[in-house]
């Protein structure tokens, strides 16, 4: 079960901190307005590595949540109902 | 055949004489394989001998038994804080290494700002001199007060600091655990939520809010807090069994 936790903690943690460093360089436009969630720089003006960047951090964002919430709350789930209809068939 | 006269076999299954470890503390193979390489091959020898050092140490004539047997320092304690120490040396490398410095423009020191604040871990303290509205006008001086709002602000952060100071004389926190003083947790609980709700008073101007709902909240929600933490913390002492704690560390007594 610890090592579950660990697991999920990774993903959040590797997750957050990809997604809060590209943010930060590409969804910043000023420190003193909306950071890490500010506007987006325009479509026709990004090179290919800023689109792959973007898609990155879209990646590392999703891998963040999902990640957690596999380890945390799907994969227990799904060895508690194991357990359940191993018992109920036994 | 009884137990007590099968001396000369050897027993496997741990209900003997306990030369013989139990079945359920015995290393399985797979167990002891695991062991023999990398960093469980390390943490096992430190447990090992720390657990063998102890066990010296019990074993000299001149050892005096304590009541708390912890792990060393060497390695245990100094192993976590090393670890504890790299994940933050880390992150600070990490962030200032990934992450855009921060470049705003230069401060210019001939324009006085629109609002002026401390710093935000000071904004309690600030907070405290807008308790204007507390200050009491007494009828034997004519309606008049008996000291300036200012200076009525000054000494509410001599009040409160006080209060904090003497918390500790009042009780010397024999307990472990919440749970342990209710009451005493209670009132350290509106102290942390009087803290904050001091500081949202000080930016009055910036909240969303009635500023003289504000300035009730700001007293109200402290004995809230300390009301709902006195009723949870007194209905989890129902059955908790933190008696044994209290005997577990007999080298803090209570009191």
């Amino acid at each position: 079960m610890a090592d579950e936790f660990m697991k999920g903690f990774a993903a959040l943690m590797v997750g957050g901190l990809g997604w809060m460093t590209i943010a930060g360089w590409y969804r910043t436009p000023s420190f003193e307005g909306a950071q890490l969630i500010g506007e987006a720089p325009p479509a026709e003006s990004l090179t290919v590595f800023d689109t792959a960047a973007l898609l990155l951090m879209d990646a590392f964002f999703w891998f963040a949540i999902f990640g957690c919430l596999t380890f945390w709350v799907v994969l227990p789930i799904v060895s508690e109902l194991r357990e359940y209809l191993d018992e109920r068939s036994a | 055949m009884s137990e007590n006269e099968s001396d000369d076999d050897a027993r496997t299954d741990g209900s003997g004489s306990g030369i013989v470890a139990p079945d359920d503390e015995t290393p399985s193979w797979s167990e002891r394989k695991e062991r023999t390489q990398g960093l469980s091959r390390l943490t096992y020898e430190y447990f090992e001998r720390g657990r063998r050092e102890d066990q010296d140490l019990r074993q000299q004539s001149d050892y005096v038994e304590r009541d708390v047997l912890a792990f060393p320092a060497w390695p245990h304690e100094m192993m976590r804080n090393l670890a504890l120490t790299s994940f933050f040396v880390g992150m600070i490398l990490f962030v200032s290494a990934a992450l855009p410095p921060e470049m705003p423009n230069p401060a210019n020191s001939g324009v006085t700002p629109a609002i002026i604040l401390p710093d935000w871990y000071l904004y309690w303290s600030f907070g405290l001199l807008k308790l204007g509205p507390l200050n009491p006008d007494l009828a034997i001086l004519g309606g008049s007060k008996i000291m300036a709002d200012r200076t009525y602000g000054v000494l509410a952060n001599v009040v409160v600091v006080g209060f904090v100071a003497i918390v500790p004389f009042l009780n010397k926190g024999s307990a472990r655990r919440p749970v342990e003083q209710p009451f005493w947790a209670a009132v350290g609980m509106s102290g942390v939520v009087f803290s904050f709700t001091i500081a949202a008073l000080s930016i009055k101007n910036l909240i969303p809010m009635d500023s003289h709902l504000l300035f009730d909240l700001t007293f109200l929600l402290p004995v809230v807090s300390a009301t709902i933490t006195y009723a949870v913390l007194k209905t989890m002492r129902e059955g908790y069994m933190f008696t044994l704690n209290r005997r577990y560390y007999r080298l803090r007594p209570p009191k």
